[in-house]
Parts: structure tokens; C-alpha cells; sequence
């Protein structure tokens, strides 16, 4: 295998049940290439947080298997998990640290040296507009901010491929353009991403390649251009409809 | 892999950071009820008992005080910062790390220890001039205090890492600890109790925590302090290895 063909992530037949007998996901393959802008939708409890719980093991798979850049992410985690940067849907921050603190521990996790580490966090709070917000407690900000700091974590470590959970849920116009902007920038510069959103204009705004995921199962991937062209629809919205109406009929 | 790579000293660091960040909540208010205890039960109280086993009452629980305190922080600091970042989930951000679970344990189990260290360390040192006591064993007991101080810091943990609701952490300090810590022999000789209460405090693993650090310091104790080292030792690497049970399997960690 070529190392330029090796996806940014491959999942291969992902089960997930819960302790209280969901079945959450229903062997979700998937592939994503090196570099790509990824989306992925569904309703509520359609599992798309599960699976991205599930590649970097915060949810425990009952069988499948998962590559990040062909490492395995479970029996060689500590390479896969360093390749992964996550900015999950609720708000995480550890409430005892500053907003700087927040991401030089965070890089500290990742084995980032402390001088690079102070660095990126240097470049991270500037472009965040943070500077002003750097000595203070995470717990007084507000919630743009506290996600604002959110997504430049996730960036600290320097990932391969950034997992994107609902990142615009509550967040105002303003950051949300300038946030599209920004992972547009670092998506032309190499980085993959996957992104789940409710926000159908979103994906289809950003995203290169859509999956839409719906039981636990994935109900359609493509293009967005094939995917229009395949439903006959005009825009993203009225393939999901079309989709999701489609598997609520079967 | 090391065991102790930068993830793991990072870990180890803010669990340090966030006891000394709020000082006035973790170290100043049981420094105090310890040096409380050694006033009333020492000092008032204690006027009244000369002395245990040929050592005067106030040098005899001294160091049962400042292990008591020790206790007391290792495992309260290891449960409620483990459940702390469990409840508000950013704990998530540890387990998703490129740490094993082996080592999130560890971590967290040692920032426990280190507390309980400040803690039993710092009533010693504040009570120790107005006692005149003087440590007659340093080495062994360092040991035993690190170990005992670990073995509650890792028994935090667990419960921190298995806690579902607020009351689960309660019951470890008020139920668990507080009984046996009282009755572990802090402040009397178990020469001084009736025939079955002696033979129940032989199942209370604080008293021969409790007895071995007294055996260190005053070189008196009720049991031959080298065993005992061996039953510290072992009930350490229980309390680490429910710790890392308890991180790699305990509810609402990984679903």
C-alpha cells in the first residue's frame, strides 16, 4: 500500500450496543480519504456521536474495526488518539484551569513539548481572539468563548484529522462564519475533517463528501454533487428529507 | 512505552495544581480540625491521661492525628477530582488521550497521595515543637506513610471513577474512613480495649497503618511493625490495582 492512499480514517463494520440495549450502531463502515471535508448527518440518536466516541475509544465498540492513517485505533491507540483532535458537542473544560492553562495541559496530554506547545497556544489564542481572555478561569467565560477555546484545544496537539461534533450548535453568526473560514483554511492545508451537524446548509456549504447516517446505519455517501444528482434534488436538505423519508419507510 | 512519559507528568501536575489552586478549601481548613484534635483530645482531655504505654498521651497521638489528616486527603482528593471531571465530563478529554488507563490511574491516584503527604506532613511539622517529638525511625517511616497515603489515594479513585451520585463519595469519607480511622487506634493503645473490640481492630487495616507510623515515631506499638509493613504493602497494590479497574471499567467513564 502506497502512503498516499492510506485513508485519514477507515471503519470497518462498527457495532455498538448500550448497557440498556440500543443498538446504537449497525455495522457502519466508512471511509475517509487523506485530506478530505467529511460530513456527516443525521437526526438525533441517528448514532454519529457514537461513532466518533467509538474511534477514539470513549465508547466501547462490541466488534468492528477502526484505522486512523492505517494505525489501529484500538491496539495502537496511543498513535491513532495522537492523530485525532476532538471538539465535542458538550461543553468539556476543565473548570479549575485559565483559558491558557487549558491548552498547554491539553498539549501536555498529547506528549507536546512545553516550548512548541507554548508557541501553537500563543498562535491558537490570537487567532481565536483570546489574548485578552488568556489568565482567565474557563468557568467565567461565556459560552462563545468557553467554545471558542474549545475548538483551539482540539488544534493544540497539531491533529491529522479533527472531529467536529455539532461545533455551531449555540453559537452566533459572527464565530460561526469566521469558524467556517478557519477550518476551510486548515482543511486547504492538509487537514481532514470530519463534521457532524444538524445545519444541512452547513455541510453543504463546506463538505466535499456527505454520508447521512440514520439507526445506526449509513443510508447514503457520496459527493455532494452526487448526491444531489442521485436524489434528483436541488440542494442537500431535499436529499436528506428524501433519505431519511425513504428509510422511515422501509 | 514509559510509564511516566510527559501525558502522564502533565496529568500528574494539574492534579497537584488544582489542590494548591484552592488552598483555602483543601489544605488550611484540615490542618486546622487536626490541630483542633490534639487541643481537645491532647491537651484538655489528655491532662487527664498521663501516658500510654510510657509515653505521654499528647506525643502518643500525634502521629495518629497526622495520619488521620493524611487519610482524610488522599482519598478526598483523588474521588472528588475523579468525580468532578467525570460529572462535568472533562475527564473525557483525559480518556481520550494517548494515555493508557494504567496511567490515568496512577495519575490520579498519586496527586491523591502527594495531598495526603502535604496534609498528615504539615500537622506534623505544626504540632510536633509544642510536643517534642522526635521521629526515631525516619526511612521506615517515610515508607509507610507514602504507601498508606497511596493505598487511600488509589481507594479514592475507585470510588471517584465508580461514584454514579455525590452520595457515593460521602459514604466512602463518613461510613468507610471516618470509622475505622477512629477506631484504628488514633487515640488509644488497643491494650486498653476489651478482649473482642481488640480482636476486630486486627481486621481494620487503618489501625496497622496507624500502628506501624507509631512504631516509627515513638518506637512503641501493640504489633511487631515489620509484618505489618508487609500487610501495607499489599493492601496498596489492591487499592491501585480497583483504581485501574475502576478507570478502565467504572460506569459513565466509557459507555
Amino acid at each position: 500500500m502506497m502512503g498516499a492512499e492510506v485513508p485519514a480514517l477507515r471503519v470497518e463494520k462498527l457495532k455498538k450496543t448500550y448497557s440498556n440495549g440500543l443498538l446504537a450502531l449497525d455495522g457502519v463502515s466508512l471511509e475517509i480519504k487523506a485530506g478530505r471535508f467529511f460530513g456527516l448527518l443525521g437526526p438525533n440518536g441517528a448514532g454519529k456521536t457514537t461513532l466518533i466516541n467509538s474511534i477514539v475509544s470513549l465508547a466501547r465498540p462490541d466488534s468492528g474495526r477502526v484505522e486512523v492513517f492505517g494505525r489501529d485505533a484500538f491496539e495502537e491507540f496511543r498513535e491513532a488518539r495522537r492523530m485525532i483532535g476532538v471538539s465535542p458537542q458538550e461543553m468539556n473544560l476543565d473548570k479549575f484551569l485559565t483559558v491558557e492553562e487549558v491548552l498547554l495541559y491539553h498539549a501536555g496530554y498529547y506528549g507536546v513539548e512545553k516550548e512548541k506547545a507554548r508557541e501553537r497556544a500563543d498562535e491558537l489564542l490570537k487567532r481565536f481572539g483570546l489574548v485578552r481572555k488568556r489568565k482567565d478561569r474557563v468557568n467565567t467565560l461565556s459560552g462563545g468563548m468557553k467554545r471558542r477555546v474549545m475548538f483551539a484545544r482540539a488544534l493544540m496537539h497539531d491533529p491529522k484529522v479533527l472531529f467536529l461534533d455539532e461545533p455551531t450548535a449555540g453559537v452566533d453568526i459572527e464565530l460561526r462564519y469566521s469558524l467556517w473560514e478557519y477550518i476551510r483554511e486548515l482543511n486547504h492545508a492538509g487537514l481532514t475533517i470530519l463534521l457532524t451537524t444538524h445545519y444541512l446548509e452547513e455541510a453543504e456549504e463546506l463538505c466535499e463528501e456527505i454520508a447521512l447516517i440514520n439507526d445506526g446505519r449509513i443510508a447514503a455517501q457520496d459527493t455532494s454533487t452526487g448526491l444531489k444528482a442521485r436524489y434528483g434534488a436541488r440542494n442537500i436538505e431535499e436529499v436528506y428529507l428524501k433519505v431519511m423519508g425513504h428509510v422511515a419507510d422501509r | 512505552m514509559l510509564l511516566i512519559d510527559r501525558p502522564f507528568r502533565t496529568l500528574l501536575s494539574r492534579e497537584v495544581l488544582r489542590f494548591t489552586r484552592v488552598w483555602m478549601q483543601t489544605i488550611v481548613p484540615p490542618l486546622l480540625t487536626s490541630l483542633l484534635y490534639l487541643v481537645v483530645f491532647g491537651v484538655a482531655l489528655g491532662s487527664r491521661i498521663r501516658e500510654v504505654d510510657g509515653v505521654p498521651y499528647l506525643e502518643y497521638i500525634l502521629p495518629g492525628i497526622a495520619f488521620m489528616s493524611l487519610i482524610t486527603g488522599s482519598h478526598m482528593n483523588s474521588s472528588w477530582s475523579v468525580f468532578d471531571a467525570k460529572r462535568e465530563r472533562y475527564i473525557d478529554e483525559v480518556l481520550i488521550s494517548p494515555m493508557s488507563d494504567m496511567q490515568i490511574a496512577l495519575a490520579y491516584s498519586l496527586g491523591g497521595t502527594l495531598r495526603g503527604l502535604v496534609m498528615g506532613i504539615g500537622v506534623f511539622v505544626v504540632g510536633a515543637p509544642f510536643v517534642g517529638v522526635s521521629v526515631a525511625h525516619p526511612g521506615l517511616l517515610l515508607l509507610i506513610v507514602v504507601l498508606s497515603s497511596f493505598t487511600f489515594a488509589s481507594l479514592g479513585t475507585m470510588v471517584g471513577a465508580v461514584a454514579t451520585r455525590i452520595d457515593h463519595i460521602s459514604f466512602l469519607t463518613n461510613v468507610i474512613i471516618q470509622p475505622l480511622a477512629f477506631l484504628g487506634g488514633v487515640f488509644y493503645s488497643v491494650e486498653m480495649l476489651p478482649g473482642f473490640l481488640r480482636v476486630a481492630t486486627l481486621f481494620n487495616p487503618i489501625f496497622h497503618m496507624v500502628d506501624a507510623a507509631r512504631y516509627a515515631t515513638l518506637e512503641t506499638s501493640d504489633l511487631n511493625p515489620y509484618p505489618t509493613l508487609g500487610v501495607i504493602f499489599v493492601l496498596s497494590a489492591l487499592a491501585f490495582a480497583g483504581a485501574w479497574w475502576a478507570i478502565n471499567r467504572g460506569p459513565n467513564l466509557r459507555y
